[in-house]
């Protein structure tokens, strides 16, 4: 997640830091000082989109791909009259929308699954798309506008676990521990430094007290501005019919013992921050939603060989039941991955294409299991996400069926790379999360059954994971922005790469509706010039 | 009785159901090649994944046996071999055959040039060594185990010829011809030697 934009842009002086730290307390004059610097958007609304009715001689629509946007697109141009024409290549719709059941079929080449979960409502994976932030209000706007249902996705939970061998000698540690006592300590260094007199100088009196009162607050510190414990980390014992007792303090010097505090305490905040929602019974409801509506329009298994576009329209070349054939359109949405398209013969202007081929596609791994019993919540979790220093990375417990007898959770999750379980055989995977995950929970190998492990750069039709952009992690060149306009016109006027893939923030649902919804926007705008 | 009736009829239901729920179940071949191969097996650089329209059928055969027996596509360093390996694990005889039929089933067409920076000229030179084998045309020797040059697409032949040189590929001992090649392609010396025998190889066709 990036840095707020004032960070980035300028030195933030003094002042500001103060007023930043204000607004983390949320007192009106903060909130106003951040608002004149531009830092709370503009009251929240979704993109509506007017599109014109379709012209009779012009309204064949061909739909490159049945994921969000190419989906996005047959559902809006649908609903004006367009007649639309979806080329799925995979039996299924929704791309990485996909959440995985009793029966499916996982189709990562080389690792080919049937999920064995029990057949049972709650028994799910989300595969791909899991967490929907309550800003990405196009999507949002989708399931209220398609009625489906939404509950919240817990991401962080205080009683999950962060385990690093390097830590309370490789025994886990509650969130909760690891977060009120970092707190603690970062607050009293802070109040250190203010009693000092090295920040206040700045500050009238009642700014710096207020600053002060809002650090002891922050971490808990008592009236000599130290932290000694808190009881915010929870009770050693009682608490309720008897006296709480308050836990022992873990010491800085171990809590920096462990790297992972920096990736953890970020792990909740921008795009993962609360409020985050799912779909009731798995996120491709939300595909469902849209399939409802457009689901006829899709032909499966048909493998998109060629695309040419013409002055007069698009001939699009595809392959179904061992057959060739042709599909001649007026327009065309593309929402076939960038490092996939670069395969198939096409006309696309040169700088289009190396736009297509300066993309890297991204590599991401997840696993999941079926729990016999949701022994997670006898050690009081329900939802959220354990951490460990290991490859397996994450549990992340179910955000539904409390209390039920079994569950779904995720046993990993590289989001980063992928390659050392991809580089895996399916039981040397399973093995590498069932050691990882028994570090956390010490019965987890007999607690669950029935892995499924998906390596998305393997997924066939797909061959990654959200697009890579930037070489750099510093932020995107020039020349990788001009790519990006590059790839976001349309050839010719009739041909639309979308999806999260053309945009400066793949890997959301979100991404992929403002993708489609650009493109629509754009279209139509040209047709009425 | 009635009551009896029905509930075995439940019965029968839920098995029936069972069993149709498999028989549901979305079936599947080893035809993955285009997916990463592209178009009618063209290659794609998006992928780094070649060209196999128009490879031999003999040459496909004992590299995907290659890859089948971990001969190829070992070595940590050779990504794209790493990447193919999986693909090819599982493939049983009748899947190999069958997706060599497949690949011949696909018109040739020669790939575009698209590196830059080598010189032909001093590639024609290094090209000589090549020549015994591969043919001074570069279309290939099937008696040699030498396989058509001329056509594939020359990023791939720049990555190949690089992981030869450095021992990514052709380093296992059961791989005779790559061996050969590891020796042969020392001549090339560096990246530039291979840049310009591949932009050479460019101006061949068969």
């Amino acid at each position: 997640m990036p840095p707020l934009e004032v960070g980035v842009s300028k030195q933030v002086t003094r002042r500001e830091f103060l007023n930043l730290l204000g607004a983390a307390g949320g007192t009106a004059a903060a909130l106003k000082a951040g608002s004149a610097l531009g830092l709370l958007p503009h009251t929240a609304q979704a993109a509506t989109l007017d599109l014109r009715a379709a012209n009779p001689a012009k309204r064949k629509v061909a739909i490159l791909g049945a994921g969000l946007s190419g989906l996005t697109v047959a559902y809006e141009l649908s609903k004006v009259g367009y007649e639309c024409t979806i080329l799925e290549s995979s039996h299924r719709p929704g791309g990485r929308v996909f959440t995985v059941r009793h029966g499916d079929l996982i189709d990562e080449i080389g690792n080919r699954q049937y999920c064995e979960f029990d057949d049972e409502p709650h028994m799910y994976f989300n595969a791909g798309a899991a967490r929907i932030p309550s800003t990405h209000r196009n999507l949002l706007a989708y399931c209220k506008e398609l009625e489906i249902d939404l509950e919240v996705f817990i991401n962080e939970n205080k009683t999950s676990f962060m385990q690093d061998p390097a830590l309370n000698g490789g025994k886990p540690i509650r969130n909760i521990d690891y977060t009120t006592h970092t707190r603690g300590f970062l607050a009293e260094l802070l109040a250190k430094s203010l009693s000092a007199g090295e920040m206040d100088q700045p500050f009238t009196d009642s700014e710096a007290e207020t600053l002060m009162s809002l650090i002891r607050s922050f971490g808990d510190l008592n009236e000599d501005n130290l932290y000694k414990g808190s009881l915010r980390a929870g009770y050693a014992s009682g608490g309720f019919l008897e006296h709480g007792v308050q836990k022992d303090i873990i010491a800085m010097s171990e809590l920096l013992k462990t790297q992972m505090g920096s990736r953890f305490l970020n792990a909740s905040e921008g795009d993962t921050g609360p409020m985050l929602f799912q779909a009731v019974g798995g996120m491709d409801k939300i595909i469902e939603g849209f399939t409802n509506h457009v689901g006829h329009q899709i032909h499966y298994r048909s493998m998109v060989n060629a695309v040419e576009v013409k002055d007069d329209g698009i001939d699009i070349a595809y392959d179904q039941d061992g057959t060739h054939h042709l599909l001649q359109a007026d327009f065309c949405f593309n929402c076939i991955p960038s490092h996939i398209m670069t395969g198939i013969t096409n006309n696309f202007p040169t700088q289009y294409v190396d736009a297509l081929k300066y993309i890297r596609r991204g590599t991401a791994y997840k696993s999941a299991f079926q729990a016999k019993e949701r022994f997670w919540e006898k050690e009081d979790i329900y939802g959220g996400i354990s951490w460990m220093s290991n490859p397996s990375k994450q549990i992340w417990y179910p955000s539904a069926g409390m209390h039920k007898q079994k569950g779904i959770i995720l046993g990993a999750y590289d989001y980063i790379d992928g390659k050392l379980h991809t580089a895996m055989t399916q039981e040397q995977r399973i093995e590498a999360h069932l050691t990882d995950g028994e570090k956390i929970h010490p019965n987890y190998r007999n607690q669950v059954e029935k892995p499924i492990t998906i390596a998305w750069h393997r997924m066939n039709h797909m061959l990654g994971c959200s697009a890579r952009w930037q070489r750099d992690s510093d932020g995107w060149t020039h020349e990788e922005e001009e790519l990006y306009r590059v790839l976001q016109q349309p050839v010719n006027g009739r041909h639309y790469m979308i999806g999260d893939q053309v945009s400066m923030h793949s890997a959301w649902q979100e991404s992929a509706v403002m993708s489609a919804q650009w493109a629509l926007a754009d279209f139509d705008q040209r047709l009425q010039a | 009785m009635l009551k009896t009736f029905l509930v075995f009829s439940l019965c029968m239901v839920c098995i029936g159901g069972t069993s149709a729920a498999e028989s549901e179940r979305e079936p599947f071949d080893d035809r993955y090649c285009t997916t990463c191969h592209g178009t009618d097996g063209r290659g794609n650089e998006g992928v780094q994944a070649p060209r196999l329209a128009g490879m031999e059928p003999w040459y496909l055969r004992r590299q995907l046996e290659n890859f089948r027996a971990d001969i190829r596509g070992v070595h940590a360093e050779d990504r794209e071999g790493t990447a193919m390996r999986p693909m090819a694990t599982k493939l049983t005889d009748e899947s190999i055959d069958d997706i060599i039929d497949w690949i011949s089933s696909w018109d040739y067409i020669p790939a575009e040039a698209t590196i830059k920076g080598g010189d032909p000229l001093r590639g024609r030179g290094l090209y000589g060594g090549c020549a015994v084998c591969h043919g001074a045309n570069a279309t290939g020797n099937q008696s040699l185990g030498a396989p058509a040059l001329a056509g594939q697409n020359d990023w791939y032949l720049v990555t190949q010829l690089k992981n030869f040189l450095a021992g990514y590929r052709g380093a296992h001992p059961d791989d005779t011809y790559g061996a050969q090649m590891r020796t042969m392609v020392s001549t090339l010396r560096n990246e530039a030697g291979i840049l310009n025998v591949v932009s050479y190889i460019n101006l061949l066709s068969r």
